[in-house]
């Protein structure tokens, strides 16, 4: 048996409403690689926050031990002292200064006079940077580097703290895959060298090659124990993260599929950080009257942006083909797209949603301003008389029609933006994560509600990352992973594992 | 009544400052200080219509005094050079106030540039420009019908048949306005009704006082009028109106509604610009012949109107009225204090406090109610 040198015990984190944690136990070995997984929400972000001191002690419960010795971190850079660094999702670089400057950010070697012994520095930096390999000028500007490099900035950052722990926060999600190599090459070596990583990921082929054990997280508590990823198939790790019943939260209601109306051929949008890697990468699909369409992918696989590339959002720069009922439509911005008849909800709502300071009626009828004005004016009572039917069918509670739409709860709230776009009677209804955030009840009246519009003839498309939620409401489940189509799934073959299979970059054959 | 007093500051301020002059100084009541204080307000009210609707959508214009120095020179030179009056006017307003307006709009919209910065540099264009046609000097006009547009008065029988027009007008707007829908059905807002009628009737009663009581109706006056009235009804009742508050609220969301923010955004800037130009020819008209450096510094006064007036910096919130009454207040501060005999540079400091007290004021409420 190897030394170990962390344990997490018990540990215990609750937000108001919901236990983050759920007495989570975890132990690492010298030079050990644990893949950390779980789905959206299943707390491996908060554990990680909890061990490198985001959240301090006693925002939660139970014990950390390093070398077998109790810590308790005030705050992060008690953490980072104590030889725990985190390469996070988000690089957290400065990209106008050099790297040795972004390296030695908040401790450069000082003189007696308080100024920066820049050849010092510049020679630590170079020194921390071979032991990555890494052929990197520290006196460049960290912005003219590539994604991959800037990575490796970030590495050698935490590395010349004498990090013991390294945390990797799903590294590979912005890097090209001569950059995920060079990346892994890199782990290797640290792992000679006797650092101890936690690797998160969703991506079940790079946690294979690289992990030397697995730990599960569902719903805030570990699945099983750790496994040794020898022991282990992808399928067993995937129906851990998953397996819950679906109940009947969802009031699916099924009709004869229709005609095709919308239909999008090799839809392309490259990455505006990296010329080199296509957020969303030749998609092409169609979707009927009379059904629902799924598009399931973790974070970051290009479902939001397909959907924002047909609403006209990326402008000149989509590449590809919108046709509407058979007809090729010219959408260069969402303005385009709904005066031909198509509606995105986005998701995140208070940014990209609503007037958060303006009442209910003018949110509900921004997109429709043509429907309730003449040349000049506009029809206050015909925009008022609309708004108030919307609120009754959509069973809004508010206390007025001229209520600051930041006043209502999050389900109303998103009821309201609902009714923004019903107004518009769009033949494409595009939902981006409908449900996020609302309560449950609120939840089934939006499945309802999506119902009745498959059945009056709109074609419905849905995004969420809820697995049940796509299953219980889709006909037919497209499935993306890092910007490609990986599957599209008839409802009847659609199960967890299998979503999950293709979620995680195994392509399939349609 | 405390919730009114909230909701409406700067108007109760109005009153009270009002009331403060007239017992400090007997002659600010005049019928004839009233109308010439009302006078010097339209030149900074109608070009602080136009700030308001760029500051609604969170820019800024700093080119509007310019704009009105080259348009009251380049008014005057057409004019000079034999141009009938109309069609330099209407030369001015288009090539002066429209083309600069529009490179301001369009510029800082199409390619993503902070208004303040390309309005800056316009600021300087425009105020060279107006030194390069004038060689510096001033240039004099000798028209008495384009000297009658800034300094003439609407005959009193006139003045009172238009005042008489607008009061039932008025009476009529308010009981349109207060009918609201509830469950489908038409109801009126007594409360509303007569609160609006009410104030129609004072703003009547004021006209006539002040108005009826001198010489009539000044002529910039009752273009003031129209300009405001049109402000206001642009903002209200038509879809430019909603489009500008929804890009000034929150511009993505407004783009992702399907909003064309680049044409709002140009629109805002040509209005501005072509009703700074119209104050520059009014004040060339007045003065009867224009100098190269008219309108220095008149954006600030503008701006401080708007500010006051009640409009959210962020942009989003704020109304053509709320200016108005800032406009006025900043015309009756310096009004009053010339009369009491205050030194102007006082005057400034004044003004300076009161601009970042109303802010003060509009920041700590919004503070309260979030």
């Amino acid at each position: 048996m190897a030394e170990e040198i962390l344990e997490m015990k018990n540990i215990i984190k609750d937000f108001p409403g919901v236990r983050a944690l759920d007495h989570v136990n975890f132990k690492l070995e010298k030079g050990e690689i644990i893949a950390l997984v779980g789905e959206n929400g299943a707390g491996k972000s908060t554990l990680m926050k909890v061990l490198s001191g985001v959240w301090p002690y006693p925002t939660y419960e139970g014990d950390i031990f390093l070398d077998d010795e109790i810590i308790r971190f005030k705050n992060t850079r008690e953490a980072e002292e104590a030889g725990i660094g985190i390469i996070h999702q988000e690089l957290n670089l400065l990209p106008d200064l050099s790297v040795a400057e972004n390296i030695f950010l908040d401790k450069q070697p000082l003189n007696k006079f308080g100024g920066i012994k820049w050849n010092e520095m510049y020679y630590e930096a170079e020194k921390v940077l071979s032991r990555l390999n890494m052929d990197i000028d520290p006196r460049m500007d960290l912005g003219d580097l590539t994604v991959g490099k800037q990575q490796m900035v970030e590495i050698a950052k935490a590395l010349s703290l004498d990090t013991r722990i390294l945390v990797f926060d799903e590294p590979t999600s912005a890097l090209t895959d001569s950059e995920i190599k060079e990346l892994f090459r890199v782990i290797k070596d640290l792992k000679a060298d006797g650092v101890s990583m936690i690797y998160i990921s969703h991506k079940m082929d790079e946690i294979e090659k690289i992990a030397d054990s697995v730990v599960v997280l569902r719903d805030g508590a570990t699945i099983g124990d750790k496994i040794n990823i020898q022991d282990v198939t992808i399928e067993e790790i995937i129906s851990r993260m998953v397996g819950r019943d679906i109940d009947n939260l969802f009031p699916k209601q099924s009709f004869e599929r229709g005609e095709k109306t919308l239909e999008v051929k090799n839809i392309s949008i490259a990455d505006p950080f990296n010329p080199e890697k296509y957020l969303v990468e030749d998609v092409s699909f169609s979707a009927y009257k009379g059904e629902i369409l799924g598009i399931s992918g973790l974070m970051g696989s290009g479902r939001t942006e397909v959907v924002n590339a047909i609403f006209g959002v990326y402008g000149k720069k989509r590449e590809g083909d919108i046709f509407l009922n058979g007809k090729k439509l010219n959408i260069q911005s969402p303005a385009d797209a709904i005066n031909n008849g198509i509606a995105l909800i986005t998701e995140d709502r208070k940014e990209l949603g609503l007037l958060l300071d303006k009442n209910l009626t003018i949110n509900m009828t921004l997109p429709s301003l043509e429907k309730f004005s003449t040349k000049l004016v506009m029809d206050h009572h015909a925009e008022k008389s609309t708004a108030e039917k919307y609120v009754d069918e959509l069973n809004i509670k508010t206390p007025g029609l001229d209520v600051f739409v930041e006043k209502l709860s999050g389900g109303n709230q998103q009821k309201v933006v609902i009714g923004k776009w019903l107004i518009t009677e769009s033949d494409v209804l595009i939902l981006d994560e409908p449900t996020r955030g609302i309560d449950v009840g609120a939840k089934t009246e939006v499945y309802r509600l999506m119902n009745q519009l498959v059945e009056k003839g709109v074609t419905v498309i849905m995004i969420s990352s809820e697995l049940p939620e796509i299953m219980g409401m889709s006909d037919r489940i497209l499935v993306m992973s890092e910007g490609v189509k990986t599957a599209v799934l008839e409802r009847e073959e659609a199960d967890e594992e299998t979503i999950m299979k293709y979620a995680t970059g195994n392509k399939g054959v349609e | 009544m405390k919730k009114f007093i909230k909701s409406n500051g700067t108007f109760v301020a109005l009153i009270f400052l009002i009331i403060a002059l007239s017992f400090l100084s007997p002659s600010f009541l005049s019928s004839r200080n009233l109308t010439n204080l009302v006078r010097q307000v339209t030149i900074n009210g109608i070009i602080a219509v136009g700030m308001t609707m760029v500051i609604l959508l969170a820019g800024i214009d700093l080119s509007v005094g310019s704009i009105v120095g080259l348009a009251a020179v380049v008014v005057t030179l057409l004019m000079q050079s034999g141009l009938s009056m109309w069609l330099a006017i209407i030369i001015t307003l288009a090539a002066v106030g429209g083309v600069f307006g529009f490179f301001n709009g369009f510029m800082s919209a199409k390619f993503d540039i902070h208004p303040f910065i390309i309005t800056l540099g316009v600021m300087t264009i425009a105020r060279g420009i107006g030194l390069v046609l004038t060689q510096g000097v001033s240039v004099p006009v000798r028209n008495m019908t384009f000297a009658g547009i800034g300094s003439g008065y609407i005959p009193k029988l006139p003045s009172l048949i238009i005042l008489v027009i607008a009061l039932v007008l008025g009476i009529f707007a308010s009981i349109k306005d207060s009918v609201e829908i509830k469950n489908g059905e038409k109801v009126k807002n007594k409360a509303k009704l007569t609160g609006r009628i009410i104030l129609t009737a004072s703003g009547f009663a004021a006209g006539f006082l002040i108005f009826i009581g001198y010489k009539g109706i000044p002529v910039p006056v009752a273009i003031f009028s129209v300009i405001v009235l049109g402000g206001v009804y642009t903002l209200r009742k038509t879809k430019f109106g909603r489009k500008l508050y929804a890009i000034g609220g929150n511009e993505k969301v407004a783009w992702l509604s399907g909003i064309n923010i680049m044409r709002t955004k140009t629109m805002v800037f040509v209005i501005t610009g072509v009703l700074s130009a119209a104050s520059g020819i009014l004040l060339a008209s007045r003065l009867n012949g224009a100098s190269p450096n008219l309108g220095t510094g008149f954006e600030l006064d503008a701006i401080a109107s708007v500010i006051i007036g009640g409009t959210s910096f962020m942009g989003g919130i704020g109304t053509i009225t709320g200016t108005v009454i800032g406009a006025i207040i900043i015309g009756v501060i310096n009004n009053g204090m010339s009369l009491l005999g205050i030194n102007t540079f006082y005057q400034m400091i004044v003004k300076g406090f009161i601009i970042i007290l109303a802010v003060m004021i509009d920041v700590l409420n919004r503070r309260e109610t979030a």
